[in-house]
């Protein structure tokens, strides 16, 4: 076992590397002087930039530039942006914590609504309710995820008011920044209407996370539907009904755990389609998030900001999967075998 | 429809004939195929079909409504948009360009993809395998981010976006070729042909790409509809199509200022691109059925 | 005496793209208390369809009939299905081809097993005792039929486990619920010589010691002829002969069967070196094209015109055949 997760680290720790390798060959590939955009430092800040430049041995072989890079990388000194001049670092922590929080809320409705509705439709398969989920399904997944928050936005923000318009919280409110979760760190700070702000924070939550759990959810549900169909179909469990076994214990006890195990590596895969999701609907709705902070970038011409921003995805992307896969490995008992000398 | 039957013959379809029986009893699926060659249509007789010039503006007819509201003017079927422009024929133009452009760079990266995958799968040992590891996790980063890299190296407009979008196609018809060409490898049918002594490019070209048609077909539609979201989401950005060019994102993002007063602007572009996926998603998960059905009867 | 299991005219319909055809027609098969019967036909005579129908296993789309289906007196047409379900769980027991697909591949063997022990089985005691005496009777189990190693194999999952022990295990899973009656659709399919030795050993041991009725579902004469009392041979989906292992390998009534008799190598007395092995022409027929009457009408070397009616059953004392020309008995 401990053969597996090592495989999984170097795996790891290859593709960043690959991925850092690349972030600093954006620098020469974006516009403009490969310094300045290393690190947000413009030709004009004379002292700063002729410091830099000796230190990253300008003149020097590219290989010693990155290493240099690569070491400042690990001390956190990740640039300073163009538009704002701030460090990078602090920034995009602070997005990705925001951008963290809205995937995660998101993720999690979408697997309370899609699993248990999958389930449903895979029991009853071939029935009206069957049909009527699966059409409801691939209407939700065919739908533009940006279609759908605009015209979320215009009947219940715009038409009835229900819900705020963008925005993480109201511009009355200021909490501390703590842990970068909001809801978090309302409870955690001593503001006088705590119940006030949770309340608010709450309401911002609402059409982002719907926008984006929607389209989600609709994939979990098929992907559930398809596994139970399957699982259902197996001959161990036509074996387990010819035992006797009533149908409750067939599903629970055997149908359920057969089908949760093929559905987690598809649903991994779906992440990236969430992200993308995510940084969409993070731009309608200005959510202070990272695909929002990307996505401004770009429109600055900040290109700091877009090779930070863009590792730091990559980084979290990369790193979520991986550990997934690690833990899908380790739970499957039949994957547990052994592997063989073909990968 | 019983065949007649003078013989006592078997009627026995090749696998092709048995995919489409089982495909046109799913009538949903039969529907969006004849949406589908409707907006293939629309790719090719677009112009002629358009009562307007997509840019053309009419100063006089701003925000006019459609035609089934009580305002609407029968000469504008969709009504106008702020410019101005008739919204019909900005439709139906910008139909055109996603749908044509997702069809094209769906069927560029099908080819790029599947001869990396062969090539990626023909060839075994450490270095493929390290290979595969690496290109699989590189499929992992969002097509989305990999667009808007390309388009601050390269610049915005519709292009670089196509090639953005390429690129991020790509990677997908790579794992999945790969993936088919271990599994047919494995085959005895495929042992057969290399103990004749057939070359490598021989049974790939002969034994292997046949029976990787139809997934390959699958896998595009899948990549059809990526695109399509791609290419609007990137339009919608002002990152890909910029107005006033009628790509159906631009058109969303630009209706945005309207949307109060004028909601057909961002409800019927919004609508057209609803209906391409719809189809095609569709008409994915109608073969897909059918060969999962076809290899099981 | 009332038979175990007494099945007269049953008809299975399936409905197809060229209408409704029948699977099984008008079969009849009658199973005794402690009896081993073989229930013999090529592939795609309706064996397994036979089982199912027993069991209750049966689409909802299909359609049913039968003058009679008594299960020691009970007519298990008339049930319902969670009545039917009842009753398979406590006196039926079914073995199935492949044992390692009949199985959770992600529970342990030991889980599995005690799934199918009710509290009837156990003896008197608190219900925290259960779960001890849970565990040891399912170890009896597993000893019972020839399992060594107990312990490490109940802690086992399905594919670790080799082939024979699987199978062994799922005669054991089988014995659990005391059956009156356990069906084996060949369970010997695919199995080395040495591990289907060791199988039907075990059952025909089975058998005798519990007074349990088997139903052998097969197409392997050899295997059968070893074991069984009484033999029943079906033909695409008609049941042409019946009767004692001993009468039908002497004087076999219907041709099909002894046909099947004279395939089998080692039935024939003297075989000369290099000569042809009999086997009857043609093939069976597909769904499409069934025969009328007499299905093997078309196959069979002493067809007449006659045929193209079904045959009825006739009977001679516990041998029955349903031929209007059976052999041995021409008319004059």
């Amino acid at each position: 076992m401990g053969k597996i997760f090592l495989r999984h680290l170097s795996l790891l720790v290859l593709t960043l590397s690959v991925l850092s390798l690349f972030s600093f060959s954006l620098a020469f590939l974006f516009p403009g002087d490969p310094l300045t955009n290393l690190t947000g430092v413009r030709a004009e800040n004379q002292e700063a930039y002729s410091h830099l430049a000796a230190s990253y041995h300008i003149n020097g072989s590219l290989f010693s530039q990155y290493w240099h890079y690569l070491g400042q990388l690990f001390v956190g000194n990740w640039g300073i942006s163009f538009s704002s001049g701030l460090p990078l670092a602090e920034e995009i922590n602070r997005s990705l914590a925001a951008s963290i929080e809205l995937s995660a809320y998101a993720l999690v409705f979408a697997f309370i609504i899609g699993l248990p509705l999958g389930f449903v439709a895979g029991l009853k398969h071939h029935k009206i309710i069957d049909y009527s989920l699966l059409s409801a399904s691939v209407i939700g997944y065919s739908i533009p995820v940006f279609w759908l928050a605009l015209i979320l936005i215009l009947i219940f923000s715009l038409q009835l008011g229900w819900f705020p318009l963008s925005g993480r919280i109201g511009l009355l409110f200021d909490i501390p920044y703590k842990s970068g979760f909001i809801l978090l760190d309302i409870l955690l700070s001593d503001l006088p209407n705590k119940s006030d702000a949770f309340y608010n924070a709450l309401r911002h939550l609402v059409l982002p996370t719907l926008s984006i759990a929607i389209v989600t959810s609709t994939i979990v549900l098929r992907t559930s539907r398809r596994s139970v169909i399957e699982v259902m179909n197996s001959d161990y469990i036509q074996a387990a009904y010819a035992r006797g076994l009533s149908s409750r214990q067939v599903l629970l006890k055997h149908g359920v755990k057969n089908a949760l195990i093929p559905i987690l590596p598809l649903l991994v895969m779906q992440f990236t389609t969430l992200l993308t999701n995510a940084m969409i609907v993070e731009t309608i709705f200005s959510w202070p998030g990272i695909g929002n902070a990307l996505i401004q970038a770009i429109y600055q011409r900040d290109f700091p900001a877009i090779r930070a921003g863009m590792l730091a995805v990559s980084v979290l992307v990369l790193t979520f999967i991986i550990s997934m896969d690690l833990m899908i490995r380790l739970i499957d008992p039949i994957r547990r075998r052994p592997e063989n000398a073909t990968a | 429809m019983p065949r007649l039957k003078l013989y006592q013959e078997e009627f026995y379809p090749s696998p092709l004939q048995n995919t489409w029986k089982e495909f046109t009893e799913n009538h949903a699926a039969v529907a969006s195929l004849y949406c589908v060659l409707f907006f293939i249509i629309l790719v090719i007789f677009g112009p002629l079909l358009a009562p307007f010039d997509p840019l053309q503006q009419h100063i006089d007819s701003l925000l006019v409504p459609p035609t089934w509201d009580s305002n609407g003017n029968i000469l504008y079927l969709f009504g106008t948009d702020g410019l101005g422009r008739d919204m019909l024929s900005r439709i139906i133009y910008g139909c055109r360009m996603t749908f044509g452009i997702s069809l094209l760079l769906v069927v560029l990266s099908l080819f790029i993809g599947v001869a990396l995958g062969a090539i990626a799968g023909m060839s075994s040992g450490l270095r493929s395998s390290f290979l595969n590891h690496l290109l699989d996790s590189l499929m992992a980063i969002p097509t989305l981010l990999i667009a808007i890299i390309i388009i601050a190296i390269l610049g915005t407009g519709l292009v670089n976006s196509m090639w953005a979008i390429s690129l991020a196609l790509i990677p997908q018809f790579v794992h999945q070729t790969r993936d088919l060409v271990r599994n047919k490898l494995k085959k005895e049918y495929v042992l057969a042909a290399q103990l004749d002594g057939a070359s490598k490019s021989h049974i790939f070209f002969n034994s292997i790409l046949p029976n990787m048609g139809e997934m390959l077909v699958v896998q595009a539609t899948l990549a059809m509809s990526t695109a399509i979201l791609d290419i609007s989401a990137l339009g919608f950005l002002n990152l890909g199509a910029q107005a006033p060019s009628p790509e159906l994102g631009a058109m969303l993002s630009e209706g945005l200022d309207v949307a109060y007063l004028a909601p057909w602007n961002i409800a019927l572009p919004g609508a057209a691109i609803f209906l391409m996926m719809v189809s095609i998603n569709l008409v994915g998960d109608g073969l897909r059925s059918a060969l999962r059905y076809r290899l099981l009867r | 005496m009332m038979s175990l299991l007494d099945i007269k005219n049953l008809t299975l319909e399936i409905d197809t793209q060229n209408g409704w055809i029948k699977a099984l027609d008008k079969i009849n098969l009658v199973i005794e208390e402690g009896q081993i019967h073989a229930l013999v036909g090529e592939s795609g005579s309706g064996k397994s369809i036979i089982v199912k129908a027993i069991v209750g296993a049966i689409s909802q789309r299909w359609r049913l009939t039968a003058d009679r289906m008594n299960w020691r007196g009970l007519d298990l047409l008339k049930m319902s299905i969670k009545e039917r379900r009842k009753i398979i769980r406590s006196d039926i027991s079914v073995i199935f081809q492949n044992p390692k697909s009949s199985l959770d591949p992600i529970v342990t063997l030991g889980q599995q097993i005690k799934e199918v022990i009710s509290v009837s089985h156990l003896e008197e005691g608190m219900f925290w005792h259960r779960g001890k005496q849970r565990h040891k009777f399912a170890a009896e189990l597993m000893h019972r039929v020839g399992i060594k190693d107990q312990e490490v194999y109940m802690r086992s999952l399905p594919h670790q486990i080799p082939n024979d022990v699987c199978q062994k295990f799922m005669i054991a899973m089988a014995l659990a619920s005391q059956p009156k009656l356990i069906i084996a659709d060949d369970p010997t399919r695919g199995m080395e010589i040495t591990d289907k030795t060791q199988i039907l050993n075990l059952l025909s041991r089975v058998s005798q010691i519990r007074k349990l009725s088997i139903l052998f579902v097969s197409h392997d004469l050899l295997a059968i002829s070893s074991m069984a009392d009484y033999m029943t041979v079906l033909y695409c989906g008609q049941t042409v002969e019946s009767g004692r292992m001993s009468q039908l390998r002497k004087r076999a009534l219907h041709p099909y069967t002894k046909a099947l008799m004279d395939s089998a190598p080692s039935f024939r007395k003297d075989l000369p070196p290099k000569s042809p092995l009999s086997s009857l022409d043609g093939t069976i027929p597909t769904f499409q094209h069934l025969p009328i009457g007499c299905r093997l009408g078309p196959r069979c070397p002493r067809a007449r015109k006659e045929c193209v009616k079904v045959p009825e059953v006739r009977r001679i004392h516990d041998h029955t055949y349903s031929c209007h020309f059976p052999l041995h008995r021409d008319k004059k």
